[in-house]
């Protein structure tokens, strides 16, 4: 990260003049539940401010409640955008709390799961109300057609939003950034690992222009 | 004058097709009527005489505006036949003699009130003998009896109003009533499907509201189903469900401003 902050600090006393009276843009890091939103939202936030957004858990629905982090600016190759990042609980047609009760007794899944519902009707309320773009967040593990997705992306086309499609965990054995780049091959794919910190510069750069 | 555009007052005989499209003065599309009766005997057969209401309207505007027309034509009103008009007009003419009648006459008794007053009388005189039983007798009847001379005696604009139709032109939209008015009930514009023998289960009818209407569907504490759609789509956005089944919803300001 050397090389990289001392070139943010070297832009940045350049931009800060030219940007600083930019109305923040207010980002919307969707996606299903799992796929490394948190862990995205917080390495971006610890790169650019030092601070971390939320907790990173392998269980879903860690994120129950849609986490904002305000005036988060990032720079790169002299374009500069100051953001709010607004960490979505994941989006999912079905909550179970049985997913969880191997991890936690009955009644503290069957709490998770109310609250897990709730963070989707607020993702969605957030979507509809408060975003100006969004990063669509993808396991590359997974299979990226589902009925989510689908309609996720799609409501976010239909609002003209400009949208990235990061294909998250790169990391992993059976990642493939092509299948999410042919499912929807109509927006830019950002292959990443968030947990590793892989390719972090394109996706800054990528960031930078797109929400610019 | 029966009819009475309640705009602008102007008045229209009886089966006038004119006010069919508003009234072609001040455009207005209410209309009164005004019964013959009212006009006729302003001292007995106002319609509502027998429901406390009569003297308000043996005071309101319309009834003032009838007394000149009825002086004036006042030989015109003998053709109205006690069976064209309506028959609690006529049960109050024939009673009308009597009390409540009578009272309005006086209270309107100003310049014009010996002719009216006389015909009055005299019509009284001539109805409560043996004419006024016979109405009497037919009321008691039933009403197809009398619905029969009643149509012998509608006047020929009347008759004419009825079957005639207005021309094309004048109709604001293509849709032609008369056509809806024979065919009983019309066989492409139900929205209910043909009630079968089998009732959808309860089960099956929830089912259905739920795919339609939910945005979160409780299947069992701790296991939701979501229409992402619907809670996308929707201006209020679920804060928190409660264990009960109850929920606390965000209500968007502008639905406060609306009360």
């Amino acid at each position: 990260m050397g090389l990289f902050t001392g070139l943010r600090h070297s832009i940045s006393r350049v931009t800060d003049r030219l940007f600083s009276e930019q109305e923040p843009k207010r980002i919307g890091i969707y996606g299903p539940p799992n796929a490394g939103k948190t862990t995205l939202a917080n390495r971006i936030a610890r790169d650019w401010t030092g601070d971390a957004i939320g907790k990173e858990s392998h269980i879903p629905h860690e994120t129950r409640r849609a986490r904002r982090k305000e005036g988060v600016e990032i720079e790169r190759n002299g374009k500069s955008v100051t953001i709010d990042i607004v960490d979505t609980p994941g989006v999912t047609t079905k909550v179970d709390y049985e997913e969880f009760t191997d991890e936690m007794d009955k009644d503290d899944a069957i709490r998770r799961s109310r609250e897990a519902t709730e963070g989707v009707a607020e993702a969605m309320h957030w979507l509809r109300e408060d975003v100006d773009g969004v990063i669509y967040v993808l396991d590359s593990a997974e299979d990226p057609i589902t009925q989510v997705n689908t309609m996720l992306i799609g409501i976010i086309e239909s609002r003209d939003l400009p949208v990235l499609i990061f294909a998250n965990k790169i990391d992993l054995e059976e990642s493939s950034v092509k299948r999410i780049e042919d499912a929807f091959p109509q927006h830019e794919t950002v292959p990443l690992s968030a947990k590793e910190g892989d390719n972090m510069d394109e996706v800054y750069e990528n960031i930078a222009e797109y929400f610019g | 004058m029966p009819h009475q555009c309640t705009n602008c007052e102007r008045t229209f005989p009886d089966g006038s097709k004119e006010m069919l499209s508003g009234c072609p003065d001040c455009g207005g599309n209410k209309f009164q009527f005004v019964p013959a009766a009212a006009v006729d005997s302003s001292g007995g057969a106002d319609p509502t005489a027998g429901e406390g209401s009569a003297t308000d309207r043996a005071d309101s505007p319309t009834r003032e505006r009838a007394d000149p027309d009825s002086l004036r034509t006042e030989d015109g009103f003998s053709e109205w036949p006690e069976t064209a008009r309506r028959p609690e007009d006529r049960q109050g003419s024939t009673s009308a003699s009597g009390s409540p009648g009578g009272r309005s006459v006086d209270g309107d008794a100003g310049g014009d009130d010996t002719s009216r007053t006389g015909r009055g009388t005299s019509r009284a005189d001539d109805s409560s003998t043996p004419p006024g039983d016979a109405t009497r007798t037919e009321i008691e009847d039933t009403t197809p009896e009398e619905e029969a001379p009643r149509a012998d005696a509608e006047d020929a604009a009347q008759a004419d109003a009825r079957s005639g139709f207005v021309p094309r032109e004048e109709l604001p939209d293509p849709p032609d009533p008369p056509e809806s008015t024979d065919d009983g009930p019309p066989s492409d514009g139900r929205v209910v499907s043909e009630p079968t023998g089998e009732r959808p289960s309860m089960e099956e009818l929830r089912e259905e509201l739920n795919d339609q209407f939910e945005s979160i569907k409780i299947v069992n504490p701790g296991q939701y189903e979501l229409n992402l759609m619907e809670l996308y789509d929707r201006e209020e956005y679920i804060v928190s469900l409660q264990e009960d089944g109850r929920y606390v919803i965000d209500v968007p300001d502008s639905w406060r401003q609306g009360e």
